[in-house]
């Protein structure tokens, strides 16, 4: 077990102003105010990037920024700390210091490109002990002078091994993650979707949910689910539920096996404490603990287990001017300082406004395996991807090629590529299998014993591993064919057990596409407002995005009204205000409205709330409703937008309802900031989210809204504070709503 | 969003009686969208022990001390119980104080669960859930009829695809002829059985001993019926003793004349132990002709291929199994329930149906029905695949009668709905508020063609509802 170094013992230079980098490239004086700027320019041109200003204008300005960058020594980066917007060096900044001290002496003077230079020329072992010297801005700094081929060559020159039940990362091998995600967190969908895995030879390097609900009481039920699944098959793997890492360590004090500890990470401190709630001391903690009490405390090397991707900081905008290459490189010096088992890196998973498409998608992957190896951390690969970005499963498969050449340890296994809880799209177990067969590449050891032992593999007849006559068939772990119908009828997305070779079979693929094609139709169509006008009369206004294509990929742009429609709303005073918008599926809103609203303004006339003229937004996002309310000095908005679609055709058409309720009166707003603790509070929301035919009936979601809207005014609150007042059963003096 | 629940199975038979306690999660289908239970695991499995008669009457101090000691073995509160009930069946519903036992067993239990007495239809219904359901899902385009045999009735239920289509009900079982154990000794002889001796010419009863031709011709008699009854070939009109024995007609459907046969009950086990190789117990060891009707089962040769093939869970304790997990079904999550107080409301009964087609004279009937019952009343509104407007109209219908007839706005009033539309129903026939009723609306309920339902309380947006006095037919829907 690794000592943790005190923080505070960790020298860091301390803040330096910001130093301009100027130079003259063919003709023409281009200079960068500090190195963030300069760092920032001299990456590709990612959509993050380019939102924050950060990115290149052009291609020259980037490889101008990339020779300046050239020329720094690492000294110079050493001294110069990349600081938060307080200018302070936050505590992620501080453990990327706790470097090889004497490695790093004998490399300070390098420039990156020197140093650059000698990782293409030098060993595997060298590469490893040039890494421990480095901190996560120097990887990242060195990710940007490096083209396809030198982020492949450096990474793959590197292998990084850890061990629990199962090796991974020896050469010659490349595992899987399985992620068996459910909606609902159903036992059974769960379960069938590990046997399916399993069954393709995918586990090796852990089987790990990610809870729908993140209790104590569901985690522990889940992990132990994931237990019982591994003993019954007697799958030599490691399980673990991928809650917050204060769920899962109350999960050990209860007595439950927790094998690997997972935490996601970002590479600022502000991101960290106020979106992850968490801190280098809790994760000190949290390592200690799994040392002293985890399930595997006794036989395993390494029991930590980190998620990363590029962007996290940026979309919480608490990314203090730093560009989302240099923030990844931040969080794996963090993540190296507690030597973890896997790292899975699944940048990609955000959407278009970090990663725009195939190629910024693919390129930031290449970057975050090459600095994770470089820093020495055990890389697995997740280039995954949303529907809302144009980003494919081509693409996706096109990166999978690129990263088994660079030495990923691992792939996902999210099956048919469908997560269906998270409504994105990963690699599966038959990708992991294709990408084995194509690259010469066989799972763990262990667990390569435990499938031969199965069928699921078998020696050819020239030695080599080929899949075995139980290759892909999950029944094989059921005791019964009613077992197996039962565990299947509770997942979604189970399109066929047929393959070919190692794929889908062609009739299941038939099936899959389709579906994904409908959902990402239904975020590209665009609202027809003319048909919308059909079920009432409704007033349109405009949102700051001029485009679909800006509206997906900038969402701030959506959440504010055109100075145009702010120039024609006026306040009106009515208590409840319907607004109707896009979001991410227009389908939705075509599928659901007809029903839904119709029921909604029954409803309110019905319970004689006074209503303004209904609105149509064409590009919206959820916080629309915010100026919206300010503007027409409306009580509650309702806002009815698409929602982000998944993976099946079906709930591509889910709308979701936000009651917003705009805290007016300062005695109710006084309470509502007392009880949820943010000064600058205007608005409270409820949501009644998952509308459409096959989750909440629009019919009977619109009798729920006029419920909640009921609830809300005779409560004057919403969210939180709304259900802890009902609770309360003391009805409001004045329950009735103002007619 | 999911949450733990206790079910609870309680069976008296003619012979037997048992308990089954288990735990299981309500959660939400995410495939149908339904709600429905998960992880039905078995936390407690009482011994089976012969039900405590003393003369024709059960012995009740017996009864509540094993419903005591199987609740408290099973470490269950009956304030934790969710779904299930009790059964007295067979000779065991026709004791005397069956009743009185009834209303013992609702005290001890929670009130809104079913426990009810000589119900066969339900009966057969829980056994075929009980036994076949995974059965059937597994082979979904075959019917199959299950012949729930016990010491005093076979419960028939012909099935598809998981749905009971038809039930039906024999007075055929082990205990018609309850004899001195080792021996074929009368001892003492079932209202039914005395008149088919006579027909069969055996001048014999207690304290005399059937020869094994004797035994032969009853046990003939029987399988002749069976075998009768599942080919849909009633006894002759000419045979009155054949009449007796039939409790409720089975009627096989004309489309499906070759159902898979399957047995369940205690003469079920035997079978089935005996097709396993398990070697037969002692003669009559139980006092009865079970070991004997089980043997002449195995050899009747239309069903050895099926009996061999099409293999059920839990036979010996379908019926408990399926009170367990099948006779409570779980609503939608929007229900229409202004007022969680409104429930429990128990023996409701269910006074008919609504259409959208119906007639305004129809409607009023039918709330005049519930009007004058003292305990409410229900209604099933079909609505097959409903949209705004029907739901509207219909609503608005209902509201418009119960206003012209003065509907006393506490009296309660109860829609079973198999759609998901139950919340904007009630609003609807409320008018929004406007029209004061104390009215609930159940959706996404599979409605039983029943004369009785228990809505028991809600939990966690949830209502479990259970149905009893069923009828031969099946379900409405």
């Amino acid at each position: 077990v690794k000592a943790l170094p005190s923080l505070a013992g960790v020298p860091v230079p301390g803040p330096q102003s910001d130093q301009v980098y100027s130079g003259t490239f063919h003709g023409q004086p281009i200079a960068f105010h500090g190195l963030k700027r300069l760092l920032g320019a001299a990456d590709y041109s990612k959509s993050g990037d380019r939102h924050t200003g950060l990115a290149a204008a052009n291609d020259l300005v980037r490889e101008a920024a990339r020779s300046l960058l050239a020329g720094l020594t690492l000294q110079h980066l050493y001294d110069h700390p990349l600081t938060d917007d307080r200018g302070q060096v936050d505590e992620v900044m501080r453990v990327n210091y706790d470097i090889d001290r004497g490695g790093f002496a004998t490399i300070a003077h390098l420039t990156l490109g020197e140093l650059k230079d000698h990782l293409l020329g030098c060993s595997g072992e060298a590469v490893q002990r040039v890494g421990r010297a480095l901190t996560g801005v120097m990887a990242a700094a060195l990710a940007k002078l490096c083209d396809v081929h030198e982020l492949i060559l450096v990474a793959r020159k590197v292998t990084r091994t850890t061990r629990a039940r199962t090796v991974l990362g020896t050469p010659g091998t490349l595992s899987s993650r399985l992620q068996p995600n459910h909606p609902t967190d159903d036992v059974r969908g769960i379960t069938f979707l590990c046997y399916w895995g399993l069954s393709l030879g995918a586990g090796d390097a852990l089987i790990g949910v990610n809870p729908a609900v993140d209790t104590v009481e569901n985690v522990t039920t889940l992990l132990r689910q994931l237990d019982t699944i591994r003993r019954r098959t007697g799958v030599p793997t490691q399980v673990c539920v991928l809650a917050h890492i204060k769920t899962q360590l109350a999960c050990l004090d209860r007595g439950v096996p927790v094998e690997i500890l997972f935490q996601s990470l970002a590479g600022t401190e502000q991101t960290n404490q106020l979106e992850f709630d968490i801190s280098v001391d809790l994760l000190d903690h949290g390592y200690r603990t799994m040392a002293e009490r985890g399930a595997l405390k006794d036989s395993a090397n390494q029991f930590m287990y980190f998620e990363t991707g590029q962007g996290s900081e940026l979309t919480y905008g608490k990314h203090h001017g730093i560009d989302m290459t240099t923030t990844e490189g931040l969080c794996y010096g963090l993540a190296r300082r507690y030597d973890p088992f896997m790292v899975n890196n699944v940048t990609g998973f955000i959407g278009p406004e970090t990663h725009l498409d195939n190629g910024e998608m693919i390129l930031a992957n290449l970057q975050d395996h090459f600095m994770g190896k470089l820093l020495g951390l055990p890389m697995g690969m997740a280039p995954c991807y949303t529907l809302h970005a144009r980003i494919t499963l081509e693409g996706q498969q096109l990166a999978t090629q690129l990263l088994t050449a660079a030495g990923a340890n691992y792939f996902m296994d999210v099956c048919l590529n469908t997560d269906r809880m998270l409504a994105y799209f990963d690699t599966s177990g038959h990708d992991v299998q294709t990408l084995r067969e194509i690259h010469g590449r066989t799972p763990a050891p262990e667990f390569l014993e435990w499938c031969l032992h199965q069928g699921i593999f078998a020696h050819g007849g020239d030695g080599a591993i080929v899949r075995g006559p139980h290759w892909g068939d999950p029944r094989r772990f059921c005791t019964s064919g009613s077992e197996f119908e039962d565990l299947r009828s509770a997942t979604p997305a189970a399109y066929g057990f047929e393959t070919a070779g190692p794929r889908p079979g062609d009739a299941v693929q038939r099936r899959l596409r389709p579906n994904h094609a409908v959902a990402r139709e239904a975020i590209h169509a665009e609202l027809d407002v003319d048909e919308l006008q059909q079920i009432t009369p409704f007033r349109v206004v405009e949102t700051e995005a001029p485009s679909k294509e800006a509206h997906l990929g900038s969402p701030a742009l959506g959440a504010r009204l055109s100075p145009r429609t702010v120039g024609q709303l006026r306040p009106e005073h009515q208590q409840v205000q319907i607004v109707v918008s896009d979001g991410l599926s227009a389908a939705a809103v075509h599928h659901n409205l007809p029903d839904l609203l119709p029921v909604l303004l029954d409803g309110l006339a019905g319970r004689r709330l006074r209503q303004g003229q209904p609105i149509l937004a064409r590009y919206g996002r959820v916080k629309l409703a915010e100026p919206i309310a300010e503007r027409l000095q409306a009580d509650l908005v309702v806002h009815l937008i698409g929602e982000r679609p998944g993976g099946d055709a079906q709930s591509a058409r889910s709308l979701s309802a936000y009651l917003v309720y705009r805290l007016a009166d300062p005695e109710v707003r006084k309470q509502a900031v007392a009880f949820n603790g943010h000064r600058d509070l205007r608005f409270e929301y409820t949501v009644i989210s998952n509308i459409y035919a096959g989750g909440l009936p629009p019919l009977e979601a619109g009798g729920g809204i006029v419920e909640k809207v009921s609830a809300i005014l005779a409560w004057q609150a919403a969210g939180n504070r709304l259900e802890a007042l009902m609770k309360t059963r003391t009805a409001p003096l004045d329950a009735s709503p103002r007619g | 969003m999911n949450h733990a629940v206790k079910l609870v199975g309680l069976d008296f038979g003619t012979t037997t009686s048992s308990a089954v306690i288990a735990s299981a999660q309500v959660v939400r289908n995410s495939v149908t969208g339904r709600m429905e239970l998960s992880q039905v695991r078995e936390c407690y499995r009482s011994d089976i022990v012969f039900t405590p008669f003393h003369d024709d009457s059960l012995d009740e101090e017996r009864v509540r001390e094993y419903l005591d000691g199987w609740l408290a073995a099973g470490g269950v509160h009956p304030e934790e119980i969710f779904g299930g009930g009790a059964l007295l069946t067979g000779l065991a519903a026709q004791a005397s104080n069956s009743a009185a036992l009834v209303r013992l067993i609702r005290r001890r239990l929670r009130e809104a669960l079913i426990a009810t007495a000589n119900d066969p239809c339900l009966e057969a219904w829980l056994a075929f859930m009980g036994s076949c359901t995974g059965l059937t899902r597994a082979h979904p385009d075959t019917p199959i009829v299950n012949l729930d045999i016990g010491g005093g009735t076979t419960n028939l239920a012909l099935g598809v695809n998981g749905e009971v289509l038809r039930t039906g009900c024999l007075f055929v079982g082990a205990r018609h002829i309850q004899v001195v154990p080792g021996t074929y000794r009368i001892v003492k002889l079932s209202r039914y059985a005395r008149p088919l001796l006579d027909q069969l010419g055996i001048g014999k009863g207690p304290g005399d001993s059937l020869t094994m031709e004797e035994v032969e011709h009853v046990l003939g008699f029987y399988v002749r019926l069976l075998e009768g009854a599942v080919a849909g070939t009633p006894h002759p009109v000419d045979d009155p003793v054949g009449g007796l024995h039939q409790l409720v007609a089975f009627r096989l459907l004309p489309e499906m004349p070759h159902a898979v046969v399957t047995l369940s009950g205690g003469v079920g086990e035997l079978v089935y132990a005996h097709l396993a190789g398990k070697p037969p117990p002692p003669t009559t060891a139980y006092g009865d002709l079970g070991i004997d009707l089980a043997r002449r089962l195995v050899n009747v040769p239309r069903w050895a291929t099926h009996l061999r093939t099409y293999v059920p869970a839990s036979a010996g304790r379908a019926t408990v199994y399926g009170l367990l997990r099948h006779s409570t079904q779980i609503s939608g999550s929007t229900v229409f329930l202004p007022r969680q107080e409104a429930l429990p409301l128990v023996d409701l009964p269910i006074v008919g149906t609504v259409l959208p087609a119906s007639s305004d004279l129809r409607l009023r009937d039918l709330v005049e029905l519930i009007q004058r019952s003292p305990k409410g009343g229900c209604l099933r509104a079909m609505l097959a695949g409903p949209s705004w407007q029907v739901v509207r109209e219909l609503g608005q219908r209902i509201a418009r009668v119960l206003r012209a007839q003065g509907f006393p706005p506490t009296h309660p009033l109860v829609l079973l709905v198999p759609e998901d539309c139950g919340k904007l129903l009630g609003h609807y026939i409320t008018e929004w508020g406007a029209l004061p009723l104390n009215l609930v609306v159940i959706d996404e309920i599979a409605v039983r063609d029943a004369h009785f339902a228990h809505v028991g309380a809600l939990q966690n947006q949830v209502v479990p509802v259970s149905f009893y006095g069923i009828s031969a037919g099946g379900e409405v829907t």
